[in-house]
């Protein structure tokens, strides 16, 4: 092939590239709407009408600069307060100022991989606007993005066996009196009248086993969907360490930091709503039908992944709502309290982990916590193909035995 | 051949609405080094030297700055525009300025809330008189209560009285939480705590002022406050910071970008600054985020002694006089 064809192919790719990104937005400007509430601050909606304008104009520097400070001031915005109290208008603001940074990016220098990081910041912090256009731009850069030689091509299987920490305890023995109840399929109302009205954990086998995930995913498969995406990663050997830190990164990242190579950290790919980030994993999975048996709509469910070595660890705690892990890849180890054990599980006292045991449960201190030895509790080894249910402010304790992937659905 | 900057008030950082900041207005590219500040609209004569001569006090927001000068005007410039006559303070936000109007015949001092508006028109959104130590306390009627079961309160929202010997110093304020110097130099924090800004070894939060135990015993001098991190220095001249170390705010080596800046003049007139420097406002001619305070030369090379630093939220005034030679 000539020199002069190969670049004649680059910029026919280019060319298709910014083609397929105008297609996704509003032919005029107008038609990208710009509305908010009183509560986003005049001189903010001024800088995002001049940031439309200069972008349907064609000025892309400029236009990236005022998505800069669209973006900068906006952030600060999101981290004043908690998570939760943020307002969903600053929220958009700030995907908006992603939306228009990403495709200046991408128009500008041919830096896909940078723009696809801008839009997942923007999906992330964000809040869905345009129809969730984030999800739609990304879709498109993913498909022009050059797929290099990936370095691994290791199975997991493989890496299993190759890494054997220094430090792994062993497979710990489930005794049969606490072993959690194994359930074959069963009927929506035995479930109901026998598990879910008594608050009672159960492990659910013949449900997920069949699921698209359980044959598709592997590291390769999820690096090859979702390797240049940009996560959230746990990184400390538990969030109740000082030492602790959430930090972002893309999955091939993450892979080849925490889950490939010999670490002395542990990454944790934790609590995250992955499938609304990336849609084409949610066709994988799906929801588990005893989750009709609660109050909430079904949009309302939120799916979690659980992604990381072998190792990780999630403290004894307790969450607000009923949950099914689904085990997709790799073994965890579980052990469960009622919540009516609370007294003996010494949660903490401040506002932040009080649905946290102060406890390790696998090294407890019992001259600190004396009372934790009277505690009654259940355990399992949760394989793949299984889902176990963990009732509504029982309290667990999870520990990845392999490189482990795990969904979870929150439901009430 | 140019002469070195005269003394008077200086700018960098951030002016993406216009709001003057250097030598250049209207311009809305960062300023990354220090420039002479120009302020429009400051009446007849030279306008840069009657800039110099007469701000003294500026109060920048985020999109605007208000600038207050020896003849008593607030001059807004920026986002906001205008001026007021027989302003003596402005304590400036993105929704609302609060301002000290002095007093005038026949009117006492008062304070008035404007809307953030790009012009200042019509009347403010209300206005609460300065009660003087002597005042009678307001023998206002009551109206009745419309309805039984309501009741009324004569008490001002949000008013809350601190302990009577406290004699507060100075006040700051971050995004979410507040300092308090007391007189006799002991430092009071309260409001959120999750980034650790309130300095009590803890994440929670505190509803009343609470002594800072770490600092017991030594007499500070002047405290700050960014968005998340707090400081003071003490009488002694020792700086102590903590809270939020997101762009190395706290001078200490960080992990990762994007926050508020520090400044610190020093005892010799020397100007240091660390922080998120992604808008210039550290003022070292780049854009560089530093997580150790390092010195802005333009005052030492231009023989200039730095007196007072004004933080903005992304930008920085200066006031500097004739160094010595």
């Amino acid at each position: 092939m000539s020199g002069a064809s190969v670049s004649d192919n680059k910029m026919s790719a280019r060319y298709s590239l910014s083609e397929e990104l105008r297609a996704l937005l509003p032919q005029t400007k107008e038609g990208l709407k710009l509305d908010f509430s009183e509560k986003i601050e005049k001189s903010v909606v001024v800088l995002l009408h001049q940031a439309r304008e200069l972008f349907y104009e064609g000025k892309k520097n400029e236009c990236l600069k005022t998505s800069e400070i669209i973006i900068d001031y906006s952030w600060e915005k999101l981290n004043t307060g908690t998570w939760k109290d943020v307002d969903k208008e600053w929220r958009r603001v700030y995907s908006y100022g992603c939306l228009l940074k990403a495709l200046c990016v991408c128009l500008k220098t041919d830096d896909i991989p940078e723009a696809i990081r801008v839009c997942d910041m923007g999906l992330l912090m964000g809040a869905s606007i345009l129809g969730n256009i984030l999800v739609k731009v990304v879709n498109v850069l993913q498909k022009h993005l050059q797929h290099g030689k990936r370095h691994s091509e290791t199975r997991i299987e493989e890496l299993s066996i190759k890494k054997t920490r220094s430090d792994s305890p062993m497979t710990p023995a489930v005794k049969l009196e606490t072993a959690v109840p194994r359930l074959q399929c069963p009927s929506l109302e035995f479930f109901r009248k026998n598990y879910l009205i008594p608050q009672k954990p159960v492990i659910l086998e013949g449900i997920a086993n069949h699921w698209p995930c359980m044959k598709k995913w592997s590291l390769d498969y999820i690096q090859e969907i979702a390797g240049c995406r940009t996560v959230p990663v746990e990184v400390g050997s538990k969030y109740t360490d000082e030492e602790w830190s959430q930090s972002l990164m893309t999955v091939n990242e993450f892979i080849s930091k925490y889950i490939v190579n010999e670490q002395n950290d542990i990454g944790y790919l934790a609590q995250h709503q992955l499938f609304d980030q990336i849609p084409e994993l949610k066709e994988d999975i799906c929801i588990p039908d005893y989750c009709c048996l609660g109050n909430g709509e079904e949009e309302e469910i939120t799916i979690n992944a659980w992604f990381g070595p072998a190792g990780t660890i999630s403290p004894l705690h307790q969450d607000p709502q009923q949950n099914f892990l689904a085990q997709v890849l790799g073994r965890k180890y579980i052990q469960l309290y009622s919540p009516q054990e609370s007294e003996h599980l010494y949660p903490h006292e401040t506002q932040l982990l009080h649905n946290t045991s102060q406890v390790d449960v696998e090294n407890p201190n019992l001259s600190k916590f004396p009372k934790f030895t009277e505690a009654s509790y259940q355990s399992c080894i949760l394989n793949p193909g299984q889902i176990l249910f963990i009732p509504v402010k029982y309290w667990h304790y999870v520990r990845a035995l392999d490189i482990s992937f795990s969904v979870s659905f929150w439901w009430s | 051949m140019e002469g070195l900057p005269r003394p008077g008030w200086f700018g960098f950082g951030f002016r993406g609405f216009g709001q003057a900041l250097g030598s250049e207005r209207g311009l809305r590219g960062s300023l990354q080094g220090p420039e002479p500040l120009v302020v429009g609209g400051l009446g007849a004569g030279d306008p840069e030297k009657d800039a110099a001569a007469q701000v003294t006090q500026v109060r920048p927001s985020w999109s605007f700055t208000g600038f207050l000068t020896r003849d008593g005007r607030l001059v807004l410039s920026g986002s906001v525009n205008g001026q007021l006559p027989g302003c003596r303070d402005l304590l400036a936000s993105e929704q609302h300025l609060l301002v000290l109007r002095t007093e005038t015949e026949g009117s006492p001092a008062e304070m008035q809330a404007w809307a953030a508006a790009p012009e200042l028109r019509g009347t403010p959104l209300w206005t609460r008189q300065i009660l003087q130590r002597g005042d009678p306390p307001n023998p206002a009627l009551l109206p009745l209560a419309p309805e039984p079961g309501w009741y009324v309160r004569p008490m001002q929202p949000f008013s809350q009285p601190l302990c009577p010997d406290l004699k507060a110093r100075q006040l700051v304020l971050g995004a979410e939480h507040a300092l308090l110097l007391g007189g006799m130099g002991q430092v009071y924090t309260w409001g959120t705590g999750r980034l650790g800004q309130l300095g009590h070894g803890a994440l929670e939060a505190e509803l009343v002022p609470r002594p800072v135990e770490a600092l017991l015993g030594l007499a500070m001098a002047q405290v700050a406050a960014g968005g998340w991190h707090s400081l003071c220095v003490s009488e002694a001249g020792d700086l102590y910071i903590w809270g939020w170390n997101e762009s190395g705010q706290l001078a200490l080596p960080s992990r990762t970008i994007a926050e508020r800046e520090k400044t610190v003049a020093g005892g010799d007139g020397e100007l240091y600054t660390w922080g998120w420097g992604k808008y210039g406002q550290l003022g070292h001619k780049n854009t560089a985020s530093l997580d150790q305070p390092q010195r802005v030369d333009y005052f030492t090379d231009n023989l200039l002694h730095v007196e007072a630093v004004i933080c903005g939220p992304w930008n920085t005034y200066v006031y500097a006089v004739k160094g010595k030679d």
